[in-house]
């Protein structure tokens, strides 16, 4: 990372822990929203960004996670443990649907979790033993740990933050480490990976099975943020908010979710006066952006900050053992 | 027995429509590698297009001609020139992510510039109930039926029986072999682009009764040209063909059989079926393996 | 000495056309096998059905006397069977160590202790190994997409030899490659040959390049095999003339 690159990171990172001192309850929602909506889309950008599949269904994942920890919390069960049944569920549901779809070509993995957030969304709906159907559940307490209560919205925020710190650092670790480089290979040049032994189906199922472990995470957040869940939330639209979301922060860099994110949740305060249009001007830019910056918003500064230095960019993803730094 | 023959012939007139979707869908694959995550929007506006056309006080059936040209021009020409194009030189990813994009913009568009209300939508012949060995079928069901059927015959003759239509499966199959052949590829993948357009503005037309106009019609419908598609095999037009007609029947026949609560369900179960069993679809041939 | 590499009656056709069509031979351990013949001959397909990229509609192809028709080029690979490519392959924007890195990492380990950098450990020095092998040293650090074609070509030929290959099948090595490069590509072949006593199949439309490395040589010709035998003797074969004017 280059020093405008660390310098910007720094500062972000004061703004993060600052920012909700000075704003009302409404903005501390709002980036508290922005947190778990981050980590739902750093998961989705290891499936799409590193391992180049489009998954649709990571909205689904999130409600999965989300209710997973809603009802297990309401059974009695404690909070941590609770989060980490969601992560794990997703994780091996991830596997399991990703197993046969990526068996075969043409991207049949996206028709497959379409088809699955459909699914996730009617047995939400309609198992009403389970799930309280339509009506939702109500009342989802916020965790208190070891002692501390996260009841107040600023305290909820910042056990988000690092949550989203923690599980940020944990995949940048993940791609430091031989499976990042697989996962460069694998989107780089799959073929000749392949042929230097790398099993390219297996790797590329680790990522979305991860992906969608985070996803389950980022919903054992959502929970108790929002307090009050139902299957409406979880359904096609948030998978597409999700995937606008990696695209336009910059799919298969490191820190575009964080700035897609944070689009996608201000986006619509922004548009506030055009009542309603916001989804569609978001569509529309995407569509924009992929025809001149499919890189997205990052790939966007990478270019102005390459023409700017005149210098090559290092490798915007991943550090790889022995690169000069 | 009766009411066996009712669904089998309702579900026949569901599959045929699912078969001109799925149809248009394969060939724009085949023949430019465009996976089209909007196919299914691309089904839903033409019928927008009629309802705003007779709204300024056309009759029907000009309408519907007006629909046709406009879903040619816009689904067909613009999308090929302002979107594919553009994208095809990044991959097939960007493209199936501008798609899905655009299958989000059609569906907002259809919301916010039209309504977001379920409208009519007029049927081709007056609703009337006839009876035929014994069941009693819907003439508007026999008339979707004949016409989604002559539309594929039509299809088929076009494909198979002309010049332009063997250009264009040759152009679908083996593009380098195509040109050297001396086949003008690219004016045979905008014709495969148009034709798609006719293709869902007549499926819209087919369909749109039944479901009503409703800006959310494209997410079922989309699944199904999908589905359909995968079922008969990605890369063979008969496939998609036999996919749109096995999935119609089914799903009509599911919807009774089954509990209705769980009817959007099936849809993915068949399709890990078809992925589990026989991922090359029934007729698709077993590609070469790229990676 | 038993056969590394057993292709029997394999077949190969797309659509109308056969482009490989009932080609059998073998190839016993510590020979260079050259595999020429003129455009079209099928001699890119037959190596891409060996090397599972490519289904064949028949026959059979067998590593060392294990069946592996049809199987995967990762699953090839960690039987031993490493590739080079016509068309360049290397990771562009990784440094020449990082390539070789990657190249390496996937035979040493599971998955699981991948994700550790456990077996990453020795992979830096092996990969130090193979850049003075190469004698690419002066160039370690740079990005592999900065190197010019020649340099390139042997960065492919290196990545493919971190996983010491028992068999290497080299796609028109010296394809576009200047002179004195290619002197030195054929020498540091001939090395890896000598020094692990590996295995080799070329394809090559270069004559000279076959002539000087290669100890047997296969002539192809419409998917077929048409000659077989001694460089020199392939050379003076009326029929391979033939094969090659008539083109």
């Amino acid at each position: 990372m280059n020093r405008f690159g660390a310098i910007a990171l720094g500062a972000a990172a004061i703004v993060a822990i600052v920012a909700p001192f000075f704003l009302r309850r409404y903005g501390i929602y709002l980036i508290s929203m922005w947190a778990v909506l981050t980590i739902a889309a750093i998961g989705l950008n290891l499936t799409l960004g590193y391992a180049g599949q489009v998954s649709l269904a990571q909205g689904a994942f999130v409600g999965i996670g989300a209710y997973t920890v809603a009802l297990l919390t309401q059974a009695g069960w404690p909070y941590p443990v609770a989060f980490v049944c969601a992560g794990a569920l997703c994780f091996a549901i991830g596997w399991l649907l990703g197993y046969p779809a990526l068996r075969v070509q043409h991207h049949y993995l996206a028709f497959v979790t379409l088809a699955f957030t459909t699914l996730v969304f009617l047995v939400l709906r309609n198992e009403e033993w389970l799930t309280n159907g339509i009506y939702g559940i109500n009342g989802i307490d916020r965790p208190v740990l070891f002692g501390w209560s996260t009841g107040s919205a600023l305290d909820f925020y910042f056990f988000c933050l690092g949550m989203l710190a923690f599980l940020s650092a944990t995949t940048w670790w993940m791609l430091r480490s031989p499976w990042g480089r697989a996962f460069l290979a694998l989107r780089e040049n799959p073929i000749r990976a392949l042929s230097l032994g790398l099993d390219t189906r297996r790797y590329t199922l680790m990522a979305f099975a991860i992906g969608s472990s985070l996803g389950g995470m980022a919903g054992a957040l959502y929970a108790p943020l929002v307090q009050f869940i139902e299957p409406n939330s979880f359904a096609l639209g948030l998978s597409f908010n999700l995937l606008l979301m990696v695209i336009v922060g910059g799919s298969g860099f490191f820190f575009g979710p964080f700035v897609g994110a944070l689009v996608a949740v201000l986006l619509p305060e922004w548009t506030r006066f055009t009542e309603g249009y916001y989804l569609l001007i978001y569509a529309a830019l995407v569509m924009v952006m992929m025809a001149f910056c499919p890189s997205g918003l990052l790939g966007l500064v990478g270019r102005v900050s390459k023409a700017m230095t005149r210098r090559a960019p290092s490798p915007p993803l991943l550090r790889v053992e022995g690169t000069d730094p | 027995m009766e009411s066996f023959i009712q669904l089998l012939v309702s579900g026949l007139a569901t599959g045929a429509i699912y078969a001109l979707i799925a149809v248009g869908f394969s060939l724009l694959w085949q023949t430019s590698h465009t996976i089209n995550f909007a196919q299914g929007e691309f089904v839903m506006l033409p019928a927008f297009f009629i309802l705003a056309v007779m709204n300024a006080g056309a009759p029907f059936w000009l309408a519907a001609l007006i629909g046709i040209v406009l879903s040619v021009i816009v689904l067909g020409l613009l999308f090929k020139v302002v979107i594919v194009d553009p994208m095809l030189k990044y991959g097939v990813l960007p493209l199936v992510i501008s798609t899905i994009a655009l299958s989000l913009f059609l569906k907002e568009a259809a919301k916010d510039f039209y309504s977001s209300q379920a409208q009519p939508f007029p049927t081709l012949v007056p609703a009337t109930d006839l009876a035929v060995f014994g069941a009693v079928v819907s003439t508007q069901s026999l008339a979707v039926l004949a016409v989604a059927i002559t539309t594929v015959v039509a299809l088929h003759l076009l494909l198979h029986k002309t010049r332009l239509g063997r250009s264009m499966q040759a152009t679908a199959q083996n593009p380098t072999l195509a040109k050297i052949l001396g086949i003008q590829v690219e004016r045979m993948v905008l014709y495969t682009f148009l034709l798609n357009a006719v293709l869902v503005a007549i499926a819209s037309i087919l369909i749109t009764p039944i479901y009503l106009a409703k800006f959310t019609n494209g997410e079922v419908l989309g699944m199904a040209a999908f589905l359909a598609a995968i079922i008969g095999g990605f890369n063979q037009v008969r496939g998609a063909i036999l996919g749109g007609l096995i999935l119609g029947v089914l799903d009509n026949l599911s919807a009774v059989y089954l509990s209705s609560q769980y009817r959007g369900a099936f849809p993915l179960l068949i399709l890990i079926a078809v992925i589990l069993l026989r991922p090359h679809g029934l007729l698709g041939r077993a590609e070469e393996r790229t990676v | 000495m038993s056969a590394v590499l057993e292709v029997s009656n394999l077949r190969k056709s797309f659509g109308g056309i056969t482009a490989v069509n009932d080609v059998s031979f073998e190839v016993r351990e510590g020979e260079i096998l050259g595999i020429i013949g003129p455009n079209g001959s099928g001699k890119s397909t037959l190596f891409n059905c060996v090397l599972g990229q490519l289904l064949p509609n028949a026959g059979e192809v067998r590593v060392d006397g294990k069946p592996t028709t049809g199987m995967r080029p990762c699953d090839l690979n960690r039987l031993g069977v490493s590739r080079t490519f016509q068309l360049l392959q290397v990771f562009p924007q990784l440094s020449v160590r990082d390539n070789l890195i990657l190249a390496g990492q996937e035979h040493r380990g599971s998955m699981l202790s991948r994700l550790f950098g456990r077996s990453d450990a020795g992979l830096g020095d092996a990969a130090e190994r193979m850049i003075s092998f190469f004698q690419l040293s002066h160039l370690a650090g740079e990005q592999a997409g900065a190197l010019s074609y020649g340099q390139q070509k042997l960065l492919d030929a290196a990545m493919a030899f971190m996983a010491g290959p028992r068999l290497v099948l080299l796609d028109e090595p010296a394809g576009g490659v200047n002179l004195t490069m290619l002197a030195h590509l054929r020498d540091r072949l001939r090395a890896y040959h000598v020094e692990r006593n590996a295995t080799f199949v070329v394809i090559e439309h270069q004559m000279e390049f076959v002539m000087a490395l290669c100890t047997r040589v296969l002539v192809l010709a419409e998917g077929r095999v048409i000659a077989e035998g001694a460089p020199q003797e392939i050379r003076r074969n009326p029929a391979v003339i033939d094969a090659y004017l008539g083109h």
